[in-house]
């Protein structure tokens, strides 16, 4: 779209760029249109941003009950099928159930978080996005896209704040 | 006092530049200048290495691999075991490595839950040590197999053979437990390295550069990107320590779940995974002494402060594997039965016994009690690497020696390691190395981000005339 | 009649080993071994504990010399019917026959992990550490009945199931019952004193139903619940007393 612009500013301290996001906020871009990319996890309290909901728990208890359901059907449909019996021992015992469903439980919680971080982030994205190497080695960049009448004045609110460069972003290749 | 302690006492006087050469959290330097000397170190691939590594994969491949294909193609009696002692070290072997891998779990979990901030730049070092030693742990169970070339027939998926494994065998909980393990380690491991893969993306060239990427998953750092991934990782470092007590809970059931004597208590569980922890935080010792003196840059990020606080960790682990320890054998000589006083009798008569006792409780009490034991380098991998050989001769008395010993005195018997174990016993120390080294290469062994993270929650406040650490949490 | 059998008329067996009876000869190993086909193991590697006995002759020695007295016990797989072998093998490579309550191992199965082994207390397990081979010229006797093991698996006492299986067929196709005494697992067959005696625990009017209630019969390590079938009768002082004293 020729109205939006995809601007950068690059800071090095956190109070710095979240004093340039107050100002994008002043100036009318909303939080939608801005983006942080950072070397280092800064919370949204820090930035103070909207919270994201991270629906990464929900899928750490899907995996559970999944991997509850898969122990569940080892311990009890096998013998089912092809009884053998063994050591005086019940067919169904309990207790070598409790330990398997415990594993095989765990293990789905955090085989299906580690999947739902892949799903939430859209992982593998090879695509080429807006992005900074200076964010990796420390800066934060601030991306916003923003009207192009509004491109300018922008660009001198940011390097007022003290953004170390305004400009086009990168892109990740 | 050594120059160490004297900077300890003088911190107070000479406040902040104490504090920052004493620890890294008060030392900070930019993202970019750690992220190049963690790149530097990973680049340092000079000729020494290459022979180091050309080394270790032949010595794997001779003593581990070419020892396996004897033992496959002239039969399992080459190794040592008999009739009453079948397992041997293949089983202690197991065992051990699947104790080393604890360690890792335990720092990056354990003191990640606990905010143990001193746990911030060996994470990964520690957890390269869970999924190595996993790894080489896990060929144990296949090799020490009868027809190891039947391994699959454990593996519970529909066949045609109309069997299912059998789930009431403590085999069958070993192998669901540790591929759960290796592979919960192994997400844990990678979890937490995409954003250094993607920082040695952006430091890399050519093919390099592009596996990086492939790797890094496109990772770039923005808010979402590290919320998710934070929520993931919080909810790995809880879930993967009930996994790790479970691993070798289970891992002790294989001797306590049998009728033998000496074997059939019920401390094991407990027992065994507080012997892994003591054997594995003094592996994680042992791999950051060499780390840091061979890897370049790593002085910075490794401080005595570190082996401190790891040394501190041994000692009181080290007093729970003793109350342990003598829960179990002390129990079994007072009112045991006599089967249990014949064991014990044959147990004190064997010298393993004994340097077990020193390595396990005599050395880390008489040391590792003094600061300057626990910051002098040599002198900790020392006692750590005397705490690993006490831990091994440990699994060697009750994996093996016990068996010795049991209700019929005509089926007594004995064992000797055989040199093709001990060949398979150094073809799985020198795996383990190999992969370390390997690895320890191809992907950042300092996770930056965290360290950067720690280094932006640390401060330094002045209370009257002392200045002291403060710590606040960013979340 | 409790784990011995739950209704009359099925086949329980059971063996009764008299230790009053025993002299300690061992034909009954010998013949456990041709008949079941078991390996030489050769001398160095039985001196270090891998000989493929399924069953031994336990020897203890009591007193002092010149008054030594020798007892022996012959000791084989105890069928337990509580085993502590069976459910530790992660491949159901040992399992429970419940109708015939003996323990079975399948060869072909057996992937070699030997936690049965361990986990055995009376030891009766052995292990095939090599391919062997019989001596001369015993490698011209192999009875055609029973499998050959290769290595890496798994052995025991079967309590030759081999004959119990001739013997069933023949009592079908000759449609008669089988009697006390028309099964003889080897070592019963060829003990000299008769102390070995093996038959049908379901039956009550079998010579080792009897003799398992008598006063004299105990089992080996039944404080454990193992439940074995082997019964073993000792009376209060035995027989060679008179020979050396």
């Amino acid at each position: 779209m020729s109205e939006v612009n995809i601007q950068q500013a690059l800071f090095s301290e956190v109070g710095q760029a979240v004093e340039a996001v107050d100002k994008l906020r002043e100036a009318g871009i909303n939080d939608d249109h801005i983006e942080i990319i950072s070397g280092m996890p800064l919370s949204h309290h820090i930035l103070g941003r909207p919270e994201i909901k991270s629906r990464v728990p929900l899928f750490a208890m899907t995996g559970f009950v999944v991997g509850f359901i898969t122990s569940i059907a080892l311990n009890y449909f096998t013998p089912a099928l092809y009884p053998i019996y063994v050591g005086g021992m019940p067919l169904f015992a309990i207790p070598p159930t409790i330990i398997l469903t415990f594993e095989i439980s765990m293990l789905g919680l955090m085989a299906f978080s580690f999947f739902g971080v892949i799903w939430e982030n859209r992982f593998p994205d090879y695509r080429p996005h807006e992005y900074s190497v200076e964010a990796t080695n420390g800066k934060i960049a601030v991306v916003y896209d923003c009207p192009e009448d509004q491109r300018a004045t922008l660009e001198v609110a940011m390097t007022a704040t003290g953004a170390s460069s305004v400009g086009k972003p990168e892109v990740l290749r | 006092m050594t120059t160490d302690v004297q900077m300890m006492s003088k911190a107070h006087d000479r406040g902040e530049e104490a504090l920052a050469q004493e620890h890294l959290m008060h030392d900070p330097r930019s993202q970019e200048e750690m992220n190049g000397m963690v790149m530097e170190a990973m680049q340092d691939m000079g000729v020494k290495y290459y022979a180091l590594v050309a080394f270790l994969a032949v010595m794997t491949g001779v003593l581990l691999f070419g020892a396996w294909g004897l033992l496959i193609f002239k039969g399992y009696g080459l190794a040592g075991m008999n009739r009453p002692v079948y397992w041997g070290l293949f089983i202690t072997n197991f065992v051990f490595w699947i104790g080393i891998s604890h360690a890792g779990t335990f720092v990056s979990a354990i003191l990640r839950v606990f905010k143990a901030e001193y746990r911030r730049p060996f994470t990964r070092a520690a957890e390269m040590l869970t999924t190595f030693g996993l790894m080489t742990a896990g060929i144990f169970p296949i090799l020490h197999l009868g027809r190891s070339w039947r391994f699959y027939w454990m593996i519970p998926y529909p066949n045609q053979r109309m069997l299912w494994p059998n789930f009431r065998a403590p085999i069958m909980w070993d192998m669901i437990a540790i591929t759960t393990y290796l592979l919960c380690s192994t997400m844990y491991l990678y979890l937490p390295l995409i954003p250094d893969l993607a920082m040695t993306r952006d430091h890399s060239t050519g093919w390099k550069r592009t596996i990086y990427k492939y790797l890094a998953l496109g990772w770039r750092g923005t808010e979402r990107q590290w919320a998710h991934l934070q929520r993931a990782i919080n909810i790995f470092a809880f879930a993967i320590i009930p996994v790790m007590f479970s691993v070798h809970t289970i891992v002790a059931w294989d001797f306590a779940a049998t009728r033998m004597v000496g074997w059939h208590t019920t401390i094991f569980g407990p027992f065994f995974v507080i012997g892994a922890i003591l054997s594995g935080v003094s592996a994680v010792a042992m791999v950051l002494i060499i780390v840091r003196a061979t890897m370049k840059n790593m002085k910075y990020f490794i401080r005595p402060e570190h082996f401190d606080a790891i040394g501190k960790l041994i000692l009181i682990v080290s007093m729970g594997w003793a109350y342990f320890f003598y829960n179990e054998f002390f129990l079994e000589w007072y009112g045991g039965e006599a089967t249990g006083h014949v064991v014990l009798d044959f147990l004190m008569s064997s010298p393993i016994w004994w340097i077990m006792i020193i390595c396990n409780m005599g050395i880390p009490f008489m040391t590792l009690w003094s600061k300057k034991v626990r910051r002098t380098p040599w002198m900790l991998f020392t006692v750590t690497a005397l705490i690993n050989v006490g831990m091994y001769f440990e699994r060697v008395v009750i994996i093996n020696w016990i068996p010795f010993r049991n209700r019929m005195p005509f089926d007594w018997g004995d064992y000797m390691p055989s040199p093709i174990e001990i060949s398979i016993t150094l073809g799985a120390l020198c795996l383990f190395a190999l992969l370390y080294v390997v690895m320890s290469r191809l992907i950042p062994l300092i996770p930056v981000w965290e360290v950067k993270e720690g280094q932006t929650s640390h401060s330094v406040r002045k209370v009257g005339k002392a200045s002291i650490s403060s710590v606040a949490e960013l979340e | 009649m409790d784990e011995k059998s739950n209704k009359t008329g099925e086949d329980k067996w059971g063996m009764v080993v008299d230790l009053d009876l025993c002299n300690g000869c061992g034909a009954c190993v010998t013949a456990c071994g041709i008949e079941n086909n078991l390996p030489t193991v050769g001398e160095d590697e039985s001196a270090y504990g891998r000989g493929m006995h399924w069953i031994r002759i336990q020897r203890y020695w009591e007193g002092e010399y010149p008054h030594i007295r020798a007892r022996y016990y012959p000791v084989m797989c105890q069928q337990c019917g509580a085993a502590p072998c069976e459910p530790v093998c992660p491949v159901y490579a040992t399992y429970h026959s419940e109708p015939e309550a003996i323990n079975i191992q399948v060869y072909n199965r057996c992937v070699g992990t030997r936690f049965c082994a361990q986990n055995c207390p009376y030891v009766a397990r052995v292990f095939n550490w090599f391919d062997y081979t019989q001596a001369e010229p015993m490698n011209n006797f192999f009875n055609p009945d029973v499998t050959r093991r290769t290595r890496g698996i798994m052995e025991k006492c079967t309590f030759c199931l081999q004959r119990i299986r001739r013997a069933q067929e023949d009592a079908e196709q000759g449609g008669y019952e089988l009697a006390d005494g028309d099964v003889q697992t080897a070592c019963s067959q060829a003990c000299p004193t008769r102390a070995i005696i093996f038959g049908n625990l379901a039956d009550p009017e079998s010579r080792v139903a009897r003799l398992s209630e008598s006063a004299r019969a105990y089992r080996m390590l039944e404080d454990l619940g193992t439940k074995p079938k082997v019964f073993y009768l000792k009376g209060s002082e035995t027989g060679l007393r008179g020979l050396t004293s």
